[in-house]
């Protein structure tokens, strides 16, 4: 290890009492005084050495192992986390499930008919919402920054456009960054919680379906993370109304993804470490009684159906972006606690050996006056 | 024959298990379904279900939304759904003011829908506490 490593880690105080010349050779402190290289060229590692104490060096370690401890705290409440996320998706199942499932056979009856949904009505785009779903709190890596980068290269991208923006933000970090951009229009700041509800939801719905049915807005973008895996998370923008009527998700692009197609993520370990295994599961569509009968027009029931399929959708969104947070504090935490145990070591070899030179300049002392003595 | 219910939320399953008789509020108006209904499906509004075990009625809040029923097997899709018994009285009847007086308030036809809905689901959960008795 050499010396020019350690240099932003040891505390930049100069010591105050001084110990003998042979350990100021032997043992090297080796940092810069913050404002010291200012003149010097910083990475010498002769011109700007500061020796610390023993004790400023013990300090050190105890604090780094006392981080340590905090970090490695948070990766396994997130970890632990992951696991409720993880279940709450699977309880959202059967609801997803039969909701697709029933959409698709009404689709199917409706292929014919001439249908007109307020919710499904494309209408020519002339102000744009963007919901945008951020986490709550920090310390997760890169997780609220690549949301919020998506957003701003989205708004720039509307503006480029000539459209008219809004934004709805959900989750603290969002609504703190948007609260301090006044120039971004926002409608509504939302905030999420521990584990995502379908009260939560209801509220984005609730806000998302007035703008959208009042013609305020004439398309509502949702801008989530997707969870890939643990260390993978995709920030991605998906347009949530107009609804499609045959049950499909679609990009910006309009590249359509079949929303029968559910995937889930489960987290197992393999070999003692956490893993993800990601199921895809394509939802059985045909099991339908051909005999039944609608008790409404097919259109009413479409419209009953698509506020819940919208429901479903953003409840989805947040809890897949929950789970992406939590997997991103997992994995910086993971690095923190990696990090302050290499720091941990080194600042310990530096500080045995300086403890070390200490005693022998000590014994060395003693020796010699024990000589001149005789 | 026996009739089973199953009432879905997006987060949970609030009910599933077999019931003689339940009352849903349909877009149209309530249906009363009985063992070996005929294979139907319906929209369901914001409005109370009731449902019969034996001697004894319940009710639930309904929060809107879809229902299928065949084969002895009723699926019910809604946004929420909560038993009569777990909601508070007060807490209930103060929500169902506040909604009162925001309609009052709402100006624009955006804060007019939001405003409407409230007031029917606050309307809904009061009837269903005072259903019971």
């Amino acid at each position: 290890m050499s010396c020019s490593n350690l240099t932003m880690w040891v505390p930049s105080k100069p010591s105050l009492s001084d110990t003998s010349a042979i350990s100021s050779r032997s043992f090297i402190c080796p940092f810069h005084l913050p404002n010291s290289s200012s003149s010097t060229p910083s990475r010498s590692p002769t011109s700007t050495q500061i020796q610390c104490s023993l004790r400023d060096l013990r300090d050190r370690i105890d604090s780094v192992k006392n981080t340590q401890k905090i970090t490695e705290a948070m990766k396994l409440v997130a970890a632990a986390k992951v696991r409720r996320a993880q279940e709450a998706v699977v309880n959202a199942r059967p609801f997803s499930e039969t909701l697709v499932g029933v959409l698709y056979n009404i689709n199917e009856q409706l292929l014919t008919e001439d249908i007109d949904i307020p919710l499904t009505k494309v209408r020519p785009v002339k102000k744009v919402a963007l919901v945008v779903v951020t986490g709550d709190r920090g310390l997760c890596g890169g997780f609220n920054n690549a949301i919020i980068k998506k957003a701003e290269a989205r708004i720039r991208e509307l503006k480029g456009l000539g459209l008219d923006y809004t934004v709805i933000s959900v989750g603290k970090k969002g609504n703190s960054y948007f609260g301090r951009r006044p120039y971004i229009p926002v409608d509504k700041f939302l905030e999420g919680s521990n584990l995502p509800t379908a009260k939560e939801a209801q509220a984005i719905a609730d806000d998302v379906f007035s703008l959208f049915v009042s013609e305020e807005v004439d398309k509502v973008e949702l801008l989530y993370t997707k969870f890939v895996s643990l260390v993978k998370s995709n920030p991605v923008i998906h347009t949530l109304l107009p609804l499609s009527p045959k049950g499909e998700i679609c990009d910006i692009n309009g590249i359509c993804v079949d929303a029968a197609e559910d995937e889930f993520f489960r987290l197992t370990t393999k070999e003692g470490k956490l893993t993800v295994e990601r199921d895809v599961v394509r939802t059985e569509t045909s099991d339908f009684s051909p005999i039944l009968q609608f008790e409404q027009d097919p259109v009413q029931i479409l419209d009953a159906l698509l506020p819940l399929y919208l429901n479903s959708q953003i409840l989805r969104s947040l809890q897949e972006s929950l789970a992406s947070e939590l997997a991103a504090r997992m994995s910086a935490m993971s690095n923190a606690t990696d990090n302050a145990k290499e720091l941990k070591k080194n600042l310990s070899r530096v500080y045995n050996r300086k403890r070390q030179a200490k005693i022998t300049g000590e014994i060395l002392e003693i020796v010699a006056g024990a000589d001149a003595l005789v | 024959m026996t009739l089973n219910l199953c009432v879905l939320t997006p987060n949970r399953i609030v009910w599933d298990s077999e019931v003689k008789e339940i009352i849903l509020s349909t877009n149209s108006g309530q249906i009363g379904i009985l063992p070996n209904h005929a294979p139907i499906a319906t929209a369901v509004d914001i409005g109370i279900l009731r449902i019969r075990l034996k001697d004894q009625w319940l009710t639930m809040a309904l929060m809107g939304g879809f229902a299928r029923i065949g084969n002895n097997e009723i699926t019910v899709l809604v946004n929420d759904a909560e038993k009569g018994s777990d909601i508070d009285t007060q807490e209930a009847q103060q929500t169902l003011e506040i909604a009162e007086a925001n309609l009052k308030k709402a100006e624009g036809k955006r804060q007019i829908i939001e405003a409407n809905l409230a007031l029917r689901r606050a309307r809904t959960r009061v009837e269903a506490v005072n259903a019971i008795s």
